[in-house]
């Protein structure tokens, strides 16, 4: 028997409300308000409330996948990441680092988006790195 | 946002422009009805009748991409009753005069014919922003998804000076971000122009600097920001694209446009927890985790950086963001190990000067807010405390520019579109939520019941929406939230997208596209 | 079934001073958990400076020593209830004030909650005028801003009181409070006695969905029924709206109610049926949720 209350912050909106994970054996149950947080102080919206939801939905991606005669098919990492850097490669060296885009997320955290940019910017060698501050 | 979200409540009054606060920051909207509970005075402007709009002192529905002369309009009349604030205005500002001639010509008679707002709700609103300090300004992407959007923010950064109300507490310009993490993609230099904390890349000491961190010489050109990939990819000239965590194909404006755009790359990588629309069409996709199965750090609106704690393992082979992208990164050729997410954090810190005193340590519960230059600064719960960024703060003088798109006798009606409280985004995530599903199973079009009558509109008929970029089907919701001739789409919904309809054209200078306004043709289906 | 701790000299200190109550409490929690006397203790534990609730195990009695009564006042009966309807065969020991007894009534009477599951150490620290005496955060209210108390309803306000408006300015007043609601359902998700499978306030038959505010007053109305003969005046509800509606003063005004015509005390004992009200006893087989 394990129960866990982890908190955390909610990946919805821009507020950052504190939340509090529930974890039973190793399962996420369900979200609560953090009460004594400085953004929220004990309360949610329907939003926050539900976040544990899209976490446990059986639609979640769990391996990742490469496209073969045209589908989509689940693959290994070591497949899908050798493929991808294979690729990419190619098409630099073909038509330079500036025919290469990346597109950093709004919904990773500082470290990812560090890494990100720092991939495209060190790893790949352009600038071409924007995420959807705009949209 | 210049202030902090705690402050709000003791603002003496609250501007919400372009902002549908307790709908997408509901948490915000409550600081905002505490303050009013408490003696604040309220003024809200949204095109639609929105829900806070019935607590306002003063609530107007300006016509849709006016904002620019609402603003100048309100301005006016504060100058002209010396409302504003003339110590302040010399000591702390520059350019007041050249402003100050340019909405001069924005008399209330001009600015009615331009908003379709009256003299007395115009007069009243200048008199209760300019007379209770400190007055907090809140937008959103009300007033930034615009051709004039960077007009749109200069106007409100214009007039929270004109008052003195930059580098107060519970004063301020305050954009409420939209994602949980768009401050902290931005802070991290998740932009074209741009290393962390806005650190220029075509300024040679930051480049240098950067160079040495990384062990890599670095571009020194600015790179492509994503609307400028959009026409880079159909032009030929950008032939992969590695997409994180976000999903274009539904959330950028001109669907078709997009979709051309996507079949002539090469390479489409995408990394998301859920096989979106535009994963759909990848080559390759990489199974990242959610917030519940990783560590790592969130910037929120008021620039809190907040700890993201692991409460589950990541389900199936899913790997972290970090992770994918460190394996990535040393398949080409440039080794990436870190033991964990804190491990990056303390290579970002030293490199970030906003962030340099912040560690995992610090940050607790409550985390911590940039500024925060030093290990020993407490973070900065508001900006321009003694002197903006630049020194002295910038009085733009802006002239009102119509949209890039009005309704005319083909397509008749104002176009705008937003959230749903119950959805987020593209609903990639909100829609596998059974409790968020049946608040919202699909998208619908806004009505007012006058239109409505004069097209034989029943709720819930379905309507065909036309714009000059495409078309959609929704059923009718006959709604007094908005007014007659403007109809409103939420954009969630794959099978009624929103951006099938709107207008690229964008801002020249933010690159933001006019998501908040087109014109468009309703007809009932047959 | 429960173990009273007397003289509780600091219930509040949040500090993890050790004072000798402190000892006591500690001791005789790792004594539970080392005896086997409950498989599980859900308390409080300090987590970088905020009070949150935790989960004391058997394999791990020496954390304990980081149990602390805190300010804090989290469901830890609901948390309770959502194990054990995972885990029938496991002990359940639980931090209690009175607010949380009361609600532990009211599960088990409706059989939501098996008593033979749970073991209790009860604090005195009641706010609710069921009872007299109590020293618990909410009896330090805070104040309604001026404007609230102008149009609304004061958040801090007795049922007497608000009784005194007149039904027209009663009705604009509470029309007032429930037109801020942004359908948040918090009020429902962290209320202790909430337990249905199917919840009135999603049908969309009754209630119309996807508009904020919701449908008022049926949404808010809604719940006020059925909090008849259910609600513990925890003031939870009320702590977790985001938008301070007074749902404490709603809620027991339905439950004064239910006492003045069925004599029934929501909370008060875990003997008296709830459907002993509607005429003869009615047994049901204990069934977890």
């Amino acid at each position: 028997m394990d129960y866990k209350i982890i908190p955390s912050i909610c990946s919805y909106c821009g507020c950052g409300c504190g939340v509090l994970f529930q974890v039973l054996d190793g399962r996420l149950t369900g979200t609560l308000p953090m009460k004594t947080h400085p953004v929220n102080q004990g309360k949610l919206c329907i939003k926050g409330w539900n976040l544990h939801e899209h976490v446990i939905s059986d639609k979640r991606l769990t391996s990742p996948m490469v496209k073969k005669d045209g589908q989509l098919q689940e693959a290994s990492w070591d497949e899908a990441i050798r493929i991808t850097a294979d690729r990419l490669q190619a098409i630099i060296k073909d038509h330079g680092p500036d025919s290469v885009g990346v597109l950093v997320s709004a919904k990773i955290t500082n470290e990812e988006n560090y890494l990100a940019q720092k991939f495209a910017r060190a790893v790949v060698g352009t600038n071409n790195v924007d995420h959807c501050a705009r949209l | 946002m210049t202030n902090s979200i705690a402050e709000i409540e003791d603002a003496a009054c609250i501007f919400v422009i372009g902002s549908n606060t307790t709908v997408c920051h509901p948490l915000i909207a409550r600081r905002i009805f505490r303050a009013k509970e408490k003696g604040a005075k309220l003024i809200v402007a949204d095109p639609r009748n929105i829900h806070l709009a019935r607590f306002a002192d003063v609530a107007v529905t300006h016509r849709l991409g006016s904002d620019v002369a609402l603003l100048n309009g309100i301005m006016h009349i504060i100058i002209k009753n010396d409302w504003h604030l003339k110590t302040y205005i010399q000591d702390r500002t520059e350019g007041f005069d050249e402003f100050k001639a340019v909405v001069e010509a924005y008399t209330p008679d001009k600015v009615e014919a331009i908003t379709g707002v009256v003299r007395t709700d115009l007069e009243r609103m200048a008199e209760l922003y300019a007379t209770n300090s400190p007055a907090a300004l809140l937008y959103t992407m009300g007033i930034t998804q615009h051709t004039t959007g960077v007009d749109n923010v200069k106007s409100c950064c214009n007039i929270a000076m004109l008052c003195g109300n930059v580098g107060v507490r519970s004063g301020g310009v305050n954009p409420l971000r939209g994602q949980n993490n768009v401050q902290g993609a931005c802070d991290m230099g998740g932009l074209p122009n741009v290393f962390p904390a806005y650190q220029v890349v075509t300024v040679e000491g930051n480049n240098k600097k950067f160079a040495k961190a990384w062990g890599k010489e670095l571009p020194d050109q600015v790179g492509y920001t994503i609307t400028d990939m959009v026409q880079a990819m159909l032009d030929g000239k950008l032939k992969a694209l590695y997409v994180i965590g976000e999903n274009p194909k539904l959330s950028d404006p001109d669907q078709n446009h997009i979709i051309t755009a996507f079949e002539k790359l090469e390479l489409l990588v995408c990394q998301d927890i859920f096989l979106s629309e535009t994963a759909e069409q990848a080559d390759v996709v990489f199974a990242a985790v959610s917030v519940a199965e990783k560590e790592g750090t969130f910037t929120n609106s008021e620039r809190r950086c907040l700890k993201v704690n692991k409460a589950i393992d990541p389900v199936g082979d899913a790997l972290t963001d970090w992770e994918i992208i460190s394996r990535l990164s040393t398949a080409m050729g440039y080794e990436m190990s870190y033991e964990g997410a804190e491990e990056i954090f303390q290579e970002m810190t030293p490199l970030t000067p906003s962030y340099a005193g912040m560690s995992y340590e610090r940050l607790g519960l409550d985390g911590l807010q940039w500024p925060c230059p030093d290990s020993q600064h407490p973070g900065t719960e508001f900006l321009h405390a003694n002197q903006f960024a630049r020194g002295k703060g910038l009085f733009h003088g802006v002239e009102y520019l119509d949209p890039a798109e009005m309704p005319d006798d083909e397509y008749p009606y104002f176009l705008t579109t937003g959230r749903t409280f119950s959805h987020y985004h593209t609903g990639t995530m909100t829609r596998v939520s059974k409790n968020l599903d049946a608040e919202q199973k699909t998208g619908y079009v806004e009505i007012h019941p006058r239109d409505a009558e004069k097209l034989a509109l029943q709720n819930g008929d379905t309507v065909n929406l036309t714009t000059r970029r495409g078309a959609i089907q929704a059923p009718a919701r006959i709604s007094e939230q908005v007014k007659p001739g403007l109809l409103f789409v939420p954009f969630h919904f794959a099978e009624n997208p929103a951006n099938a309809l709107t207008n690229s054209a964008f801002d020249p200078i933010a690159k933001i596209p006019e998501y908040k306004v087109c014109a468009v043709k309703i007809e009932k289906a047959a | 079934m429960e173990e009273q701790i007397k003289e509780w000299p600091e219930p509040f200190s949040t500090t993890g001073d050790k004072t000798s109550t402190f000892d006591n409490l500690r001791d005789q929690v790792n004594a539970w958990l080392k005896e086997g006397k409950v498989d599980i203790f859900l308390g409080y534990k300090m987590v970088q400076g905020h009070p949150l609730p935790h989960c004391f195990t058997k394999e791990n009695p020496d954390e304990t020593d980081e149990l602390i009564v805190g300010k804090a006042r989290y469901s830890l009966e609901k948390m309770a209830a959502n194990i054990a309807a995972q885990r029938p065969e496991i002990k359940i020991g639980l931090l209690v004030r009175d607010c949380n007894q009361r609600a532990l009534n009211v599960l088990y009477v409706w059989n939501q909650l098996n008593p033979d599951q749970v073991e209790t150490i009860n604090i005195n620290c009641c706010p609710s005028r069921l009872k007299e005496h109590g020293d618990c955060s909410y009896l330090e209210p805070q104040p309604s801003g001026s404007y609230k108390k102008q149009v609304g309803i004061d958040n801090n306000m007795d049922v007497e009181v608000a009784e005194e408006f007149s039904q027209e300015e009663r009705f604009h007043r509470w029309m007032y409070e429930f037109e801020k609601c942004i359908k948040c359902y918090g009020c429902r998700n962290i209320c202790p006695v909430c337990f249905c499978q199917e919840c009135s306030m999603e049908h969309n038959d009754l209630i119309a969905t996807g508009t904020v505010p919701p449908e008022v007053p049926i949404f808010h109305l809604v719940r006020a029924v059925h909090m008849a003969g259910r609600c513990i005046d925890c003031g939870l509800c009320e702590d977790a709206c985001p938008v301070d509606i007074p749902l404490r003063l709603l809620y027991r005004k339905v439950n004064q109610v239910v006492s003045d015509m069925f004599d029934y005390k929501t909370g008060m004992r875990a003997d008296q049926s709830p459907f002993n009200i509607l005429g003869d006893e009615v047994t049901l087989e204990p069934k977890p949720i």
